[in-house]
This record gives C-alpha cells, sequence and structure tokens, in this order.
C-alpha cells in the first residue's frame, strides 16, 4: 500500500489507525470467527483490511449478509459487520433466529455497526427479540477511506439524496467527525473556506466538537494548511458531463468500484498465456491505483493523450529488451538481468493499460458518444439551449438509456439557467409518454434538487465568463488549463478552489453571491509554538515545500475528472498549492443520477384479478 | 406517497383508485401537470385494460411508447393512431416509432408505403 504514503501529507497513518481500530474491534471476542458483511461495507473495508490480515486474527470463514440461514460452520463467534441501517436488522434477527432454531452448538454472536452505534437501530433489535443474543455491540467508526496518496471517501453513496432531498444530515455529521479524526491525527487546521449550506453546516459542527475537546488537542503541527468545503449543488454541472481523461473515461464506461474495474475478459485473456480454449467467462477484474506506474502517469491525462504515451512505452521496453545483444561481458549480462523482473511488469502493465484503451475507444468513436458530446459541448457554450433540442429528442424516440437523456437535459438546463415552463412540460412529458409514468417520481427528485427548473435569474453566462469555464485553446497533450480534463471546459469547482489559493475569492466576490449557498471563511486558532514557521528566503528548502497544502473536500461527490484537474494544479511548478481530496463519494454523471433517481419497479398486474 | 403505493398494488382496480387519489392530492398542492399527467396514466391503463380484452395479449404496465411500438409491431394501426392522436404525441417521435418497430417485425412493405 506504499501508494497511499508517497503524498505531502501521509494518509498511510490513518489506514493504520483504522486498521488498528478493525483489529481490536475483532479480537474482542475469543476463539474462531465467521464475520458476517454487508456487502456496501466489504469493498471499503477491503481497502483497509485484507482477507490474509484477517486470517491471522482468527477469521476462519466470510459470509455476505443476506436473508434467511447463515451457511454451516463450526467457528465459534458469528460476527455481523453492518451499516446502521434498520432494514438490515432485520436481515440479522432473522439469521441470528434460524441459527438457534437449528440446534447446532452455540456460537456467540456479536455486532459491529460501521461507523456508529444507532440508538433507533438497537431498538429495532430489541423489538424482533434477539437483542439479548449478542455478547458485544460495537462501533468501528471508519470514515473517510483512503484510496490514494491524495484521495480519500467516505464511501456513502445516498449522501446526496438524504442530505438534499430527505432532509437527513446524519452523513454531514460522518464527515464533520471524519474531518476531526484528521485533524487529530495531522493537527488543527489553520484556516476553513467553504461554499453551501452543507459545507457551512459542516464546519459549524467542527467548530463546535473542537470547543467541545477544548484542552483535550494533540500538540501536532499543522500539516494542512487550508480545508476548503464545498457542496455538489453549488456546481452540479460537472458531474453531468462526460469527462475525458483516462480514468474519467474508464469510469464512464465501466465503473470503477472501490479502486477496482470489471472487464470482459476476452481482451485480456490471450495475453496471460492461457491456451485460447479456455476463455474465461467471468469478467476479469483489475485495481487501478498509482502503486502501478504507468496508470499513474496515464491516469489523469486527457485520452486523446493516452494513445502516445502507450506507443512510446510500448517502444521504450522493446529498445530495452534489445540491449540484451548489445551485452558482450558478464557482468553487463548481469546487469541486464538484474532489470528483468522490472521490465517484465512493465510490459504487463502496459499490455493491461493497451487492452483497455482499446476497449474505450471503441465507445469513444462511436457516433452516438460523439453526437452526446457535441450537444454537451454547444449547451455548455450556451448555443440552442433555450429550445427542446433535436438531439435530445431523438435519444428520447430511440429509447436511448433514460440515464443518458436525463444527463443531458440537465445540462441544458444549468446552462440555460432553467428551462422555458414549456419547454420543461414538453421534456417531462415525453419522458413519461417514453420511459413510464412512474418516472414522475425521478422528474420530481430533479427538481426538488434545482438539476431540472424553471427559468432564472440569468446568471450562467456570467459565471461562464468569469470563472473562464470555457477555454477555446486547450492543449490536450501538453495542458495548460484544468480545462483539458473536459477537452475545453473547466470544472466549475476546481476552478473555485484555483481562485481561493490565488488571486484568493475577493476577485469573484459578484459570482460567489450569483452560486447557491452562503460563502464563507473562518480562522482556528493555533498555540503559537505549533505554528508552521514562514520558510525563511535563505532557506535551502525547494520550492515545493512552501506549497499550501489543501484539504478540499466535496460534500456529494466528486469526478475523477475534477481530480485529475486538481492534480494538474499540484503539479505546476509555480503553483501555490498542493490538494488532498476528500468526498463523500467518488461519482460520475450516471451513479450519481441514478443515486438521485427513484427506482420503482412496476408489480406485475395480474389480468384475472380485474 | 400515493404513486408509489400504487405500484405495488397487483389489483388494476385499486391501482387506478390509487392514482386518483395521488390526482387529487396533485390537484391540492396545484400542480397541475402533475395531475395531468396522472389522469392520462388512468386513461391509458384504462386502454391497455380494454386492450388485453379484446386482443388478448399483454400490454399492461407498458409505457404509451412502448404500448404504440407494440401495436405497431402488431400490426395494427389503426390502434396505435387513435392513442398517438389522444395522447397528443408529437410527429417526430411517433415517425422513428413506427419506422423502428416495422423494421423489427420485419414488415417492409408496409414500412415502404410509409
Amino acid at each position: 500500500m506504499s501508494h497511499l504514503s508517497s503524498g505531502r501529507v501521509n494518509l498511510g497513518i490513518l489506514r493504520e489507525t483504522y486498521r488498528r481500530e478493525l483489529l481490536e474491534c475483532i479480537d474482542k471476542c475469543t476463539g474462531s470467527k465467521a464475520l458476517v458483511w454487508d456487502e456496501a461495507l466489504t469493498g471499503p473495508v477491503g481497502l483497509i483490511a485484507e482477507y490474509p490480515l484477517l486470517k491471522e486474527h482468527e477469521v476462519d470463514k466470510m459470509f455476505p449478509l443476506s436473508s434467511g440461514r447463515l451457511p454451516q460452520s463450526s467457528v465459534q463467534n458469528i460476527i455481523f459487520i453492518t451499516r446502521p441501517k434498520l432494514a438490515l436488522m432485520n436481515v440479522i434477527a432473522e439469521n441470528v433466529r434460524k441459527e438457534d432454531q437449528s440446534g447446532s452448538f452455540r456460537k456467540e454472536f456479536h455486532v459491529v455497526f460501521v461507523p456508529k452505534k444507532s440508538l433507533l437501530c438497537e431498538r429495532k433489535l430489541k423489538e424482533l427479540g434477539v437483542y439479548g443474543n449478542f455478547n458485544i455491540i460495537d462501533e468501528f467508526s471508519m470514515e473517510l477511506i483512503p484510496v490514494e496518496s491524495d484521495v480519500l471517501t467516505l464511501e456513502s453513496e445516498s449522501s446526496f439524496k438524504e442530505c438534499i432531498l430527505e432532509n437527513d444530515s446524519t452523513s454531514m455529521y460522518y464527515a464533520a467527525k471524519a474531518l476531526m479524526t484528521l485533524q487529530s491525527l495531522y493537527g488543527i487546521i489553520p484556516s476553513i473556506h467553504g461554499k453551501g449550506e452543507l459545507s457551512r453546516h459542516v464546519c459549524d459542527m467542527i467548530l463546535r466538537m473542537r470547543r467541545e475537546m477544548a484542552g483535550s488537542e494533540p500538540q501536532i503541527t499543522p500539516q494542512i494548511d487550508t480545508l476548503f468545503l464545498v457542496d455538489r449543488t453549488v456546481d452540479p454541472l460537472t458531474p453531468l458531463l462526460t469527462q475525458l481523461t483516462y480514468e474519467g473515461l474508464i469510469d464512464e464506461t465501466f465503473g470503477i468500484n472501490n479502486t477496482t474495474i470489471k472487464v470482459p475478459p476476452e481482451k485480456f485473456a490471450k495475453q496471460e498465456g492461457q491456451a485460447m480454449a479456455e476463455v474465461p467467462t467471468e469478467p476479469k477484474k483489475i485495481r487501478l491505483n498509482s502503486a502501478e506506474e504507468l496508470f499513474a502517469e496515464i491516469r489523469d491525462k486527457n485520452f486523446n493523450a493516452v494513445g502516445p504515451v502507450l506507443s512510446r512505452k510500448a517502444k521504450l521496453i522493446s529498445a530495452q529488451y534489445n540491449e540484451r545483444h548489445q551485452a558482450k561481458s558478464v557482468s553487463q549480462m548481469k546487469e541486464f538481468v538484474s532489470k528483468l523482473p522490472h521490465m517484465q511488469q512493465a510490459k504487463q502493465s502496459l499490455s493491461t493499460h493497451t487492452s483497455i484503451a482499446e476497449l474505450v475507444k471503441e465507445v469513444t468513436d462511436d457516433d452516438q458518444f460523439m453526437e452526446n458530446l457535441r450537444a454537451q459541448q454547444d449547451f455548455v457554450n450556451g448555443l440552442e439551449t433555450d429550445k427542446a433540442h433535436p438531439y435530445i429528442d431523438d435519444c428520447i424516440a430511440k429509447e436511448e438509456p433514460l440515464i443518458k437523456v436525463l444527463r443531458l437535459m440537465c445540462v441544458q438546463c444549468y446552462c440555460n439557467n432553467g428551462f422555458k415552463p414549456k419547454v420543461l412540460e414538453y421534456y417531462k412529458r415525453e419522458i413519461i409518454q417514453t420511459y413510464g409514468y412512474q418516472h414522475i417520481l425521478t422528474l420530481n427528485n430533479l427538481e426538488k434538487a434545482g438539476l431540472l427548473r424553471q427559468q432564472g435569474q440569468r446568471t450562467y453566462p456570467v459565471i461562464k465568463k468569469s470563472l473562464r469555464l470555457v477555454v477555446d485553446e486547450v492543449n490536450e497533450q501538453n495542458p495548460n488549463d484544468i480545462a483539458y480534463v473536459f477537452s475545453g471546459y473547466a470544472p466549475l469547482s476546481v476552478r473555485l478552489a484555483q481562485i481561493l489559493t490565488r488571486p484568493g475569492w475577493r476577485s469573484i466576490t459578484e459570482v460567489l453571491q450569483m452560486l447557491p449557498g452562503s460563502t464563507f471563511e473562518e480562522i482556528q486558532q493555533i498555540p503559537v509554538g505549533l505554528r508552521k514557521r514562514k520558510a525563511s528566503i535563505t532557506s535551502t528548502h525547494s520550492n515545493t515545500m512552501d506549497q499550501k497544502v489543501v484539504l478540499i473536500f466535496f460534500l456529494g461527490g466528486v469526478t475523477y475528472a475534477e481530480i485529475a484537474a486538481l492534480r494538474f494544479l499540484s503539479q505546476q511548478e509555480d503553483g501555490p498549492a498542493d490538494y488532498i481530496i476528500a468526498t463523500t463519494k467518488l461519482i460520475n454523471g450516471k451513479t450519481w443520477l441514478e443515486a438521485i433517481m427513484e427506482n420503482v419497479v412496476p408489480e406485475e398486474g395480474n389480468p384475472f384479478l380485474m | 406517497c400515493r404513486v408509489k403505493e400504487c405500484y405495488t398494488e397487483e389489483r388494476l382496480e385499486s391501482r387506478i383508485d390509487c392514482l386518483m387519489a395521488a390526482m387529487e392530492c396533485y390537484n391540492k398542492a396545484r400542480n397541475e401537470w402533475a395531475a395531468k399527467v396522472t389522469e392520462e396514466q388512468v386513461k391509458l391503463l384504462k386502454y391497455q385494460r380494454k386492450m388485453e380484452e379484446e386482443l388478448n395479449k399483454p400490454y399492461l404496465n407498458l409505457s404509451l411508447h412502448r404500448t404504440m411500438y407494440q401495436l405497431v409491431k402488431e400490426n395494427n394501426h389503426k390502434l396505435a393512431e387513435t392513442l398517438k392522436k389522444e395522447f397528443k404525441v408529437p410527429d417526430r417521435r411517433f415517425w422513428w416509432l413506427k419506422i423502428r418497430a416495422l423494421a423489427e417485425a420485419g414488415d417492409w412493405m408496409e414500412l415502404d408505403r410509409f
């Protein structure tokens, strides 16, 4: 997991902390154990502790939590690891009861809530009459999971929906808690900036939590200089657009889940030396992170710049292999052989990414993809936004996936500052007639979230202009602006972060007022002795040490393209800041809208009952 | 939420009742547009039931678009046209639908005439 520790702030420490806590939880009961997992947790926890490690702690079996009976096993302890959701309590209770009835020798039951115990859930267990069966009821406060040396996520899928549509801000409380954990490990963050109502809420919570623990703070020199909190509602446009970075496109095409993707196996069968006869039918799982040199290099590039890199690498590797012909002396041979493992690894990684890139290219070469992109770019440029768009009409007529249509519609709506009532009603009617009446609920949600709305003040042209959201001359190969991640559109959220560090928000006060939610700034006082010393002019430290470390927290989700843009800013030689990204969930337009949509499956009507 | 409830109802009659109730709620909330679509949905359900009885084929749970698609595919152009008029389906979308449905049915004669 070395890729976690390579950043300016070592996130490996955070992972270690969680690891220790999880093991403590498990070690509380003695004897052999089986873990029963709420499936939403297996992925994220898997990033913290792998199975071999758990095995060392007498974990013999792992099962997914599902209704019915637990699989048979001879372990002494059963530990349920679950989110505090009421529906899951029913399943757990059923498991426990069935196990008791089965009359096999007695096992001890335990339950661990992630990240927090909940009174409601405990009461539910009492109601179901199984509360007494549990020996230990514990919590494992895993909050922000480090997935990269600069990326942390709460992996809370429904957080945006809960906050915006259901007025349930539990996830914001978790976010605040997580920030407190970070401050206890990396020091109090001196300055806080934010934009949006949720951000305000989280900021208030951490300020209060800090007051409550007055005096008992760890005495650490702050490693993080600035915290920037931003709501997804401040910039709902960016995630709706198709990401054009390598990693972003992989996510749009296959969906990245806990840093892993599943791809069709055919492309990958040959290179592993398997006989063609036994092409695996299971999708192949590939793990993507910066531990892989090549991926670290190309993940944030515009997809159009990935091809040249791959072919250059291919040439380099074959050149390296050819060196063996020039090796004459024994020592030269020896040197060559010592390089072999690294070269083989590089070759393997190159062929994997060539295959992935080919698969992605199949998608991007498709006419549909290009047309979709063209429509998006027209909208962002403010063209043809005020009437129903023929491409959207055609998509509906051809019954293209509903998400695609909605995504495009929301982009158009945002760039037009809302629709004229007639256009909005026309679109909504088309959707209901084509995809079915049940989607009235989804449309309702989108309106409530402000993604579809009636025309309001014409703010978009001003926002676009003063934040330079559209950049005409963008170099995809050697980018000079963050707009390269969308081939011409600069993500609004990242632009805000960029301006915040230089020249500061005072230059854009007018625009900040147009964006939703309050704008705020707080200073957290820090004892003089712990303050960072300003690097003196004579100091030998390199320039990068003067870069401020900025933690930017996206409440409601962040896309890979935005992460790429922030990394681009961090890497600028004269860049004023080094960014660490935290979020409630890594998203793309599809997963984001899916979480907002209402999924109603009609019950089969029974004609005989009429 | 009444709308969600209606989809759990197995019986068509109670489903329609549910929708009527939803419509009333929408009316009370002055959401005229939603009330209107809900009314249309009730109308569609009634059509679908009638068609199921007369043609002895399943249409329930299909969207309006899918219903018309099915009808065109089954060579029942008159009914499809009726629905188109009744629900004011835009020409452009209806043509697309017709072309695609005819192509799927392999009805090149009709496609040619169209």
